[in-house]
């Protein structure tokens, strides 16, 4: 008896381990890519282990690619070129891109693995992109719903970036989520100080990233961020600006007429700020204080819903129909629009009724 | 029962914390199969589909959007309000796409019934017909949903 | 026994259908079969493991399990064959055809533990077959398969735009329907019998 339970277990084990060993050395010789070359623009070359995706193997690097999702194929943000080395295209990837994309070799670099030495191209300015570590040395209330968070650089310690660009944010997992996010924001701040960065942030009900901010963020905490992101940033030209912003939407505003109060800028300016009722309204002295050391700026705040303890004597009702009263000169008019998508397209429409042509239209919509 | 690694992965979404705080099924203890076809009957029983219920929302909504600020009076009684918030959201089907944040209340004044719905909802309940678990921020009950927008 | 294996092959697929006349298999068979693009997906990974294991299981029996006197074994030594291969081909799929491993290739852990696959390597020892016999079995049955879980994904995206009572949502009326298909396979009896 002894001896067939003996027997039995030897050959049950025996056999397995066999198969065990024949899977532990199919692993070496399949799922073992070894070294493989990622070249970049036909400049620069990463010698990486190969077997992750190529957006993972890119981020650990130091090359960063937008996504939203965190590489989880839904969001159809981290599309790159790849000249050689992708292998076909994927069924995940298809409902992504279309025809042209497909014939330009556009494909979603965080559903290719890399198998092999690779090719492709990104953007110049994707070098620019850095990961910071940050200390949060201040957090503000700004409205019953804004926070003004300041972020002090630690690693790198320094960033460059045009005013008008936003970072993203990163939120750890935390108690009401289970994996870090990271959601964009602009920067508010000029880029004269480097090594910190402003940004004001309004809670979004359900929000992974701003609940954290709001409830659980404190004063000295390290958080990640990732940037510079962005292409609504101030031109040089001398023509006349129009800046309209709605909501938190005056983050990339205030940064942007932080830098042209510094240059002493003697462009014509016009600021409009939409919002519900006077507790909306944010930042007045400064704008104020603004309109003073600006040659030609102003400064119009509109509210669309003013109650009567608002006392409210400016303008009131929708941004539009006061641009008559604003755009001067509309074909040399550059207008400079942040706020939700709504706001942003009969701003768009009004705009292009009052003779602005649409190429000097730049807006940042709540991406 | 077993599900396929896609629906695994679809039932990781729609929970608290992934894709959004709360989650899409609430307090629901069912599966979001059973979820769908219990309300698909639902539907069937007020003798209306998904396409015609998702197209009534993306009317109210796309009115509202244009009057960003404050609300509006949609066909005599409907008062509508568009709230956008920073952000898009991922549809926890694996969608391509992502839809904005935001917030659709819709007051009928005939009936007096009040629904609020994202546009990640009207996507959900046209693709999907996934009208969110009970106890979920936005559940919109058929019955209501369907008296809210077409009496 | 002496039957023509080309008969075989066609019984298992029509007359001997492993899922709707011995019913292995179900519990894929009812989850998967919501949509007919992933029940294609599931049962083709079915056919071609079905195929191949019938096959490297007869000749574990035969060159192993007989030899050392420990058929008693098989069940176990089956399932650890089964699962080897399933892991093996996965990791095969993925390296050579990223295509292939999205349609296929992420339904085979499901079928790790699927029993139609055990059932027929079992089936080939009950019923005595030579090797050409076991291999189109397994094609047959894996055939089978593929054809009733496609024919169940079917008719349940039908069945999903119509009004269905609270008590026979889900697998109730799954298998209500399955029993209506096993009694149509029935019809087909007459052509060949095995068994």
């Amino acid at each position: 008896m002894i001896v067939v339970i003996v027997n039995t277990v030897l050959i049950v084990s025996g056999i397995s381990g066999l198969l065990a060993l024949l899977l532990v050395i199919a692993d070496m010789l399949f799922a073992n890519y070894g070294e493989c070359k990622i070249n970049i623009n036909g400049k620069k070359e990463l010698n990486l282990k190969g077997g992750s995706s190529l957006l993972t193997l890119l981020n650990e690097s130091g090359i960063y690619l937008a996504s939203a999702c965190g590489g989880r194929g839904s969001c159809g943000f981290c599309k790159c070129k790849i000249t050689q080395g992708g292998g076909p295209l994927l069924p995940t990837e298809k409902p992504f891109l279309n025809k042209t994309e497909i014939n330009n070799q556009i494909r979603l670099s965080c559903q290719v693995k890399v198998k092999e030495d690779i090719s492709i191209e990104i953007p110049e300015d994707i070098f620019n992109i850095r990961k910071f570590k940050a200390r949060v040395t201040d957090i503000k209330d700004l409205t019953y719903d804004i926070k003004e968070l300041t972020l002090q650089l630690i690693k790198p310690d320094s960033i460059d970036f045009k005013p008008g660009q936003y970072i993203q944010l990163e939120a750890p997992p935390y108690e009401k989520s289970k994996q870090p996010v990271s959601r964009a924001y602009s920067i508010s701040n000029a880029p004269f100080e480097k090594d910190f960065i402003q940004l004001i942030i309004r809670l979004v009900p359900d929000g992974l990233c701003t609940t954290y901010v709001f409830e659980y963020l404190q004063v000295n905490d390290i958080v990640n961020v990732t940037g510079p992101f962005g292409d609504f940033y101030i031109r040089d030209t001398q023509a006349d600006m129009l800046f309209i912003a709605g909501g938190s939407g005056k983050a990339p505003i205030k940064s942007m007429l932080e830098y042209l109060v510094k240059n002493k800028s003697r462009r014509k300016m016009v600021y409009m700020f939409g919002a519900q009722t006077k507790k909306d309204l944010y930042y007045t002295a400064l704008l104020e204080k603004y309109e003073k050391e600006l040659l030609d700026f102003t400064y119009v705040p509109v509210l669309s819903k003013p109650t009567q303890e608002c006392e409210w004597e400016g303008k009131c009702g929708y941004i539009p129909p006061y641009f008559p009263e604003y755009i001067k000169d509309p074909k040399n008019t550059e207008a400079y629009l942040c706020g939700s998508p709504g706001m942003i397209a009969a701003v768009i429409k009004g705009l292009k009724e009052n003779g602005v042509p649409e190429d000097k239209i730049y807006y940042d919509s709540f991406a | 029962m077993k599900e396929t690694p896609h629906e695994i992965k679809i039932h990781n979404n729609l929970k608290a914390g992934v894709i959004s705080i709360d989650g899409f099924l609430g307090d629901d203890s069912r599966h979001y199969h059973e979820i769908i076809v219990e309300d698909r009957n639902e539907l069937l029983k007020l003798n209306t589909t998904t396409e015609e219920l998702a197209d009534r929302m993306n009317y109210f909504t796309e009115i509202s959007f244009e009057h960003y600020e404050g609300s509006v009076l949609i066909d005599d009684h409907y008062e509508v309000e568009y709230r956008s918030y920073r952000g898009k959201i991922l549809c926890p089907f694996f969608h391509p796409g992502l839809f904005r944040k935001g917030e659709i209340f819709l007051y009928n004044k005939k009936n007096d019934i009040r629904i609020c719905w994202t546009p990640l909802n009207i996507h959900m309940i046209r693709e999907h017909c996934f009208l969110e678990g009970k106890g979920s921020k936005h559940r919109l009950e058929p019955k209501e949903l369907y008296r809210s927008l077409f009496e | 026994m002496e039957i023509n294996a080309f008969i075989i092959f066609i019984a298992a697929i029509f007359t001997s259908n492993i899922l709707l006349t011995n019913f292995l298999g179900m519990c894929s068979f009812l989850s998967v079969s919501r949509e007919v693009e992933s029940s294609l997906g599931l049962g083709l990974a079915v056919f071609f493991v079905m195929t191949f294991t019938t096959a490297i299981n007869f000749v574990v029996y035969h060159f192993i399990l007989v030899p050392l006197n420990i058929i008693y074994l098989q069940y176990i030594i089956f399932i650890i064959v089964i699962a080897a291969f399933v892991q093996l081909t996965e990791m095969i799929i993925e390296r050579f055809s990223p295509v292939l491993y999205y349609t296929l290739g992420i339904f085979l852990p499901l079928i790790t533990v699927n029993c139609a696959i055990l059932g027929v390597s079992l089936f080939l020892v009950i019923r005595d077959y030579n090797f050409l016999q076991s291999v189109l079995y397994g094609a047959g049955s894996g055939i089978g398969w593929f054809i009733a879980i496609l024919a169940l994904a079917g008719i349940r995206q039908k069945v999903k735009y119509n009004y269905v009572p609270a008590g026979l949502q889900g697998a109730g009326l799954s298998l209500i329907i399955t029993g209506i298909m096993a009694l149509a396979f029935i019809g087909f009896s007459g052509i060949v019998v095995i068994q």
